[in-house]
């Protein structure tokens, strides 16, 4: 059910591409309190053989906070951004954030639909001698599993399916809400991250929470928001069976397996293990799991993994 | 023609303790909205059928209900837009509220934070004062268009996550029409305005964007943004953990290009709020130690990016205000 009078985001890729060097975008929780996203995704790109260059003088996106503060920032920081790709001739920025894959996308309609907030941009980035030309894409890694890689080439590149465990998708609202910003797929129904469950042998889990909120961003606010959000949604995947959960978005992750237990008072125990996308996907293709981050999780995932006889 | 089969959440709160399904077969022609399918059902196989409807045509927001789990003005959901493999239609009473009779609910908390906001206009001066109506320029006006749209059907409450685990929250829809006074020139209580909303959560807000299904394309999601910058602007009720997050953020940015995690702990709960930051960071349950013992604790000190004075001259031209 898309809505009928919105147009969707016309920035889709859907030519194919020879190179296969892409900027990349990790964002500030996969250097921080997620080192194991960063590095499972370095990992995931050596097999899948595409070379991910880090924009290391990058600046963080604005997480959706600093428009609350101002209105113009969030877009100018991603035009920094994007014009240092541009620089290194790299159109096609790479994220693993849904937060930051969201608000970045926004920055750049905004930039691209609009002389005033382009010209707006480059008048402050001519300050330091940058300039934004618009030319830049932003994908989330899921995207580029499934557009770039391909389900079928991934399904083949698999050495370790995952032996039907049962896995619950949790999305993370900003890779796909607003529609009008994201619109690579439907925000009501999306099935990426299902997709891309079964091509690396794993059986995805339907529940009708896998594209609500995780609470991370008042996780501080007020008490028990967060919690009561994580417990509501891993809740109702256990009880559709799921034995895992896997995220393209680090900001859930520190939700999601960090809420849990608290949330257990009120919703009973679930204690789901969350994977980072890029960490199961690249078990599944042979990375070594000790080599994955698996045991900086709070609900250690290769518990399950051992129960399914994927790991000794 | 096309037969569906509704199949609907039945339940009186004069009768029932606990709700049932109805499967109810209905030939409706193919392009007919779940509206004109309920409406057959209720006239032609089950007059007992409830659900709140008036005009069909998306202006009076009575007609929202989920419809296969999302919910959205039933009048204007095509039938072959939702129905499934199976030929069926789950049609269910919106979330976040208590059911009466079938798709009707109990409507009050949603009118009581209406009310609360005192939704009609308090001018600065005396209707005596002007010999005829107040004028407004088109572009004083163009801020207050898309939130005059709104046609209280509360679907964005419905689908809002926080509602659904704090019933105290005000809710997309109310925030979005206090923008609509706030943002108002003629009106005078601006500022009582902005902290009764902060009072009733504002900075609650997750930015999840579930209010972007808006039918009627308020975007309430923006609209709460722009109360939390008139909050800011204003400085109302600034000692909150909203703002002082939000605030912190921005710091942070501008400092080191990144989001400093310890900082920004210890920065929202209060530096000076001890039992607070030990709730957060540091008791036996809690989960810093949890996270410290993983050795996934973020670092301390944030090394700035490289080039940070190019963030700074971002914030200093826009003169953000940390």
């Amino acid at each position: 059910m898309l809505p009928e009078d919105r147009p969707l985001d016309s920035h889709k890729h859907t030519h194919s591409r020879d190179t296969k060097r892409y900027g990349f975008f990790p964002g500030c929780v996969a250097k921080e309190s997620c080192k194991e996203l960063f590095n499972s995704t370095m990992l995931l790109a050596e097999k899948l053989e595409i070379e991910l260059i880090e924009l290391t003088a990058a600046s963080c996106c604005g997480a959706s906070v600093v428009n609350d503060v101002n209105r113009d920032v969030a877009r100018v920081l991603n035009a920094r951004t994007y014009a240092q790709a541009e620089a290194l001739g790299l159109d096609d920025v790479i994220t693993i954030c849904s937060t930051c894959t969201g608000h970045m996308r926004a920055a750049n309609k905004e930039l691209i639909e609009s002389e005033e907030h382009m010209t707006h941009a480059n008048s402050i980035l001519g300050k330091f001698g940058a300039k934004y030309n618009g030319g830049v894409t932003v994908r989330h890694l899921l995207w580029l599993l499934i557009d770039d890689i391909g389900l079928d080439k991934l399904r083949e590149m698999v050495v370790r399916p995952l032996n039907g465990l049962k896995v619950a998708p949790f999305y993370g609202c900003h890779i796909i809400r607003p529609e009008n910003v994201n619109g690579w797929e439907s925000a009501r129904n999306p099935h990426s991250l299902e997709d891309v469950i079964e091509a690396i042998g794993g059986e995805a889990v339907d529940y009708a929470g896998k594209t609500r909120c995780c609470g991370f961003h008042v996780q501080l606010e007020k008490d028990g928001i967060a919690t009561n959000m994580v417990g509501q949604n891993m809740r109702m995947a256990k009880d559709h069976g799921a034995e895992a959960v896997i995220t393209p978005c680090p900001l859930c992750h520190l939700a999601l397996d960090g809420y849990q237990q608290d949330a257990a008072a009120r919703w009973g125990r679930t204690d789901l293990p969350t994977f980072h996308l890029p960490q199961l996907v690249a078990f599944a293709l042979g990375v070594p799991a000790e080599k994955l981050g698996l045991n900086k999780h709070l609900i250690d995932p290769r518990t399950v993994l051992v129960e399914r006889e994927l790991i000794s | 023609m096309a037969k569906i089969k509704l199949d609907l959440f039945r339940f009186d709160e004069a009768v029932d303790t606990i709700p049932h399904r109805d499967l109810v077969e209905v030939e409706v022609p193919e392009t007919t909205t779940v509206l004109d399918a309920l409406e057959t059902a209720k006239a032609e196989v089950d007059g007992s059928i409830s659900f709140r409807r008036s005009c069909r045509s998306a202006i009076c927001g009575s007609c929202s209900m989920n419809i296969n789990g999302v919910t959205g003005l039933a009048c204007k959901t095509n039938c072959k837009d939702v129905i499934k493999a199976d030929g069926s239609i789950a049609v269910d009473p919106m979330p976040n509220f208590q059911p009466m009779k079938d798709m009707v609910v109990h409507m009050d908390p949603f009118w009581d934070k209406y009310a609360r906001l005192k939704p009609y206009l308090q001018p600065k001066d005396k209707d005596s004062d002007h010999e005829r109506e107040r004028r407004v320029s088109p572009d004083d006006m163009k801020k207050l268009v898309d939130v005059a749209n709104c046609i209280m059907c509360a679907t964005c409450y419905a689908l809002c996550p926080v509602v659904s685990v704090d019933p105290a929250f005000a809710g997309p829809a109310a925030i979005a029409y206090a923008y609509r006074f706030i943002e108002d020139v003629r009106d005078a209580k601006r500022d009582e305005r902005i902290a009764q909303i902060s009072e009733d959560y504002l900075w609650l807000c997750a930015h999840c964007y579930a209010c972007s299904y808006c039918p009627k394309h308020v975007d309430p999601n923006n609209r709460i943004i722009d109360v939390k910058r008139a909050a800011i602007s204003d400085k109302v009720m600034m000692d909150e953990r909203g703002p002082r997050h939000a605030l912190i953020v921005a710091k942070s940015i501008k400092q080191t290009g990144m989001l400093a995690e310890t900082e920004l702990i210890i920065g929202t709960v209060g530096r000076f709020n001890v039992v607070g930051l030990l709730k957060v960071t540091f008791l036996g349950a809690a989960l810093g130690l949890r996270m410290g013992l993983k050795g996934k604790q973020p670092p301390i000190f944030m090394k700035p990016i490289p080039k940070v004075d190019e963030v700074r001259t971002i914030f200093e031209s826009l003169e953000v205000p940390v």
